[in-house]
């Protein structure tokens, strides 16, 4: 419900599977008075209260040398939150932790493919690094323990057709390192999204009785029903992300469709509940949309 | 002449709070002529948190011939804890309840608990005093106005008693120095009864009509309050802080030059929709840093059940102004009412969110006893669980797991929105 606005700090991602995009290119960090300029920007831009929120994005925030600055720019700006996307590994090092919270840092995105390093360190090609995060993601709680800080974490699963079936354990994982919240965002088009949606349910339920939100992305509403509650309602439109037969459901409005590039085979194959009509209604009701 | 009766006085708080009943309740004992000499007072003001065996061993050691206990819906589990183990070890000892989850179910509670001699039932002040004098002197329980007790093998209500028509007759627990004063855990009632008839809570159905402490009362309360070196802070309980102009304005009188010195009232409730920027700014001056409001709910159905007023520009308008003086809101919802579903919560929580409060507090509806939603839950479709604190299980409207859900996520959106610069 929380909308941040992300400001990216340059090309790359902070993790990615490489199995699914092979080896991760050399980040590149954009001038920190360009992303000062962006940060004001979406200061100003008015984004729906409560806020202004930014989420700082792209490779690897402590990777960029200037990270102090850019987040001292942020605060002063007049930020209500601000939020590092980051694979946590940083953290490790106390006073990076302790810094971070103490300068304005009150949330955490951290991402992790898997719920034991059989399944992260060899999505992400780097033995040890599951304990890395998960060991920054404690140092970061507990420097905001401290501190006395409010904060907030959140895992990003991205999911692919290598960790569907660790879905549950990912939650499980994130959860016991301290995060409050699990996003899992499908992102692998060519996933049977029929065949992960056992998974995708059971995560969202390990999340429940641990008492995490866990929240889905990239999954229509009418695959899984049972568990719309779970469904991010940031409806997208991307392109190739609905079947041509979704423009005439009546969850359209409230559907994010499957992910970017979803097998044609998977989207023909969607088909509307038989009480998708009323479904609908409720969503837009929880949404805050104006009724159909 | 027979040694007094020894009366130990038993709450179950939240940490950092005391009872404001019990501090009453002595109160209006000790100054009741009839018991002088004949009933000694020691009040245990201890917490929910404490193992009920514990509580018991504290309740031992004062060796009481009376245990009077104030019982909620929050501590009621640990109160019948205590209740069993005290009775075993100390059958002689008379066990008397009072409070809003016994009051309205006296008999069912006496049932469910044999060592339980005596409920107390509404107002207690009055009554209870009477009771204790029927035990000084041989005298009936059963016969006791307002109280619920044992006549031989039958439990045996009395009638109702009527409600004191003086609140000013009912000494100032902290002007008798019955109660003593905490920083930030001392609160003032001027008033008994509410505006408002919600279908889910116990205040104005239990209290009927408005009837208030004088000015003068209110303010001789205060001003201890305030000439307290270690008081830098304070509440008031009253349902609706702001019930009339008149009586914020007053406040605002008689708390200014204190506020001036730095004292300051925390979480006093308030109708939001009548705040404007005027009162706003008479609550600043009286020192109020925080409020607390609605909506519980923003769902049409369940507002019409509820008996709830809910009018979306005032609610606006009322936070706009108080945040523009400084003061923190605290905005209330409630899930599981009836005529909602899990939508709709979501949709309240989300609309609160987008006026940016600065606190949002979602609890699950208790069904509690003695409420509209408790004598028409079957009517309505409202599962609730029977043991206290009575949480709503499912309603017609919402299931089982889609409430758990829910309250997952609102705790989940409550700690992102509260983690801010």
């Amino acid at each position: 419900m929380l909308t941040f606005v992300p400001v990216s700090l340059g090309e790359g991602r902070a993790v990615t599977c490489e199995r699914c995009h092979g080896g991760s290119p050399t980040p590149v960090y954009r001038d920190s008075a360009q992303i000062a300029g962006d940060i004001e920007t979406a200061v100003r831009s008015g984004a729906a209260a409560p806020g202004p929120n930014i989420e700082l994005t792209g490779p690897e925030p402590f990777g960029h040398p200037e990270l102090p600055a850019i987040v001292g720019m942020a605060v002063r700006s007049g930020v209500s939150r601000l939020r590092l996307h980051t694979d946590a590994s940083a953290f490790v090092v106390p006073a990076n932790a302790a810094g971070s919270v103490a300068a304005g840092v009150r949330h955490v995105r951290f991402s992790v493919f898997g719920g034991t390093p059989g399944v992260h360190d060899v999505l992400v090609a780097c033995p040890g690094a599951l304990a890395e995060t998960l060991e920054g993601v404690r140092s970061y709680v507990a420097a905001a323990a401290t501190q006395e800080a409010l904060v907030h974490v959140s895992a990003l699963v991205p999911v692919c057709r290598h960790n569907v079936r660790d879905l549950p354990a990912v939650v499980a994982t994130a959860t016991g390192a301290g995060a409050a919240a699990v996003l899992l965002r499908v992102e692998d088009g060519g996933l049977d999204l029929r065949a992960a949606i056992e998974w995708v349910t059971a995560a969202c339920d390990t999340g429940t009785v641990n008492g995490v939100r866990v929240e889905v992305e990239g999954v229509p509403p009418c695959l899984m029903p049972d568990h719309v509650l779970h469904l991010a309602d940031v409806v997208r439109a991307r392109a190739g992300a609905k079947a041509p037969a979704c423009a005439e459901c009546a969850l359209d409005c409230v559907c994010g469709g499957g992910p970017a590039g979803a097998a044609a085979d998977t989207l023909a194959a969607l088909r509307a509940p038989a009480d998708a009509g009323a479904l609908a209604g409720r969503m837009r009701v929880a949404r805050g949309m104006a009724p159909s | 002449m027979s040694a007094p009766l020894k009366c130990a006085l038993l709450a179950l708080n939240s940490v950092g709070y005391q009872s404001l009943a019990l501090g009453y309740l002595r109160a209006y004992a000790q100054a009741d002529r009839r018991l002088a000499g004949k009933v000694g007072f020691q009040t245990l003001d201890l917490t929910v948190d404490m193992d009920p065996w514990w509580v018991a061993w504290r309740v031992l050691g004062l060796e009481p011939d009376v245990l009077a206990v104030s019982v909620t819906c929050w501590n009621a589990r640990a109160v019948f804890d205590v209740c069993r183990i005290v009775g075993r070890v100390r059958p002689e000892c008379v066990i008397v309840l009072g409070g809003p989850e016994v009051g309205p179910i006296a008999a069912e509670t006496m049932t469910a608990n044999p060592s339980v001699h005596a409920v107390v039932r509404g107002e207690g002040e009055a009554a209870f005093a009477d009771l204790l004098h029927a035990f000084a002197t041989g005298g009936k329980a059963w016969r006791v106005d307002g109280v619920t007790a044992i006549k031989g093998d039958e439990i045996v209500s009395a009638p109702d008693r009527a409600l004191i028509a003086d609140l000013d007759s009912i000494p100032s627990p902290y002007l008798t120095g019955t109660m003593p004063l905490i920083d930030g855990g001392s609160y003032l009632e001027t008033y008994r009864g509410c505006p408002h008839r919600c279908a889910y809570c116990f205040e104005g159905k239990g209290y009927g009509r408005i009837r208030s402490f004088s000015d003068v009362r209110i303010a001789a309360e205060i001003e201890m309050l305030a000439a307290a070196p270690t008081i830098r802070s304070f509440s008031f309980i009253d349902p609706v802080f702001n019930l009339t102009a008149d009586r914020i304005a007053m406040f605002a009188a008689v708390l200014a030059p204190l506020a001036e010195k730095g004292l300051r009232l925390h979480t006093v409730e308030v109708d939001i929709e009548r705040i404007d920027d005027e009162s706003a700014e008479l609550l600043r001056v009286a020192g109020v840093a925080s409020v607390e409001t609605g909506p519980q709910t923003i769902g049409a159905a369940a507002l019409e059940i509820c008996h709830r007023p809910f009018h979306a520009d005032r609610f606006a308008r009322g936070i706009a102004s108080l945040r523009r003086q400084g003061i923190q809101v605290e905005c209330d919802l409630i899930l599981g009412l009836p005529g909602d579903d899990v939508f709709d919560f979501l949709a309240g929580l989300r609309a609160v969110l987008s006026l940016d409060p600065g606190m949002i507090q979602s609890s699950t509806l208790r069904v509690l006893p003695g409420t509209e939603l408790w004598e028409r839950a079957s009517e309505i479709g409202l599962s609730f669980d029977p043991e206290p604190p009575h949480e709503v299980i499912a309603t017609s409207t919402a299931t089982f797991r889609d409430l758990r859900r829910a309250e997952v996520m609102a705790v989940a959106y409550q700690n992102e929105y509260r983690a801010r610069l």
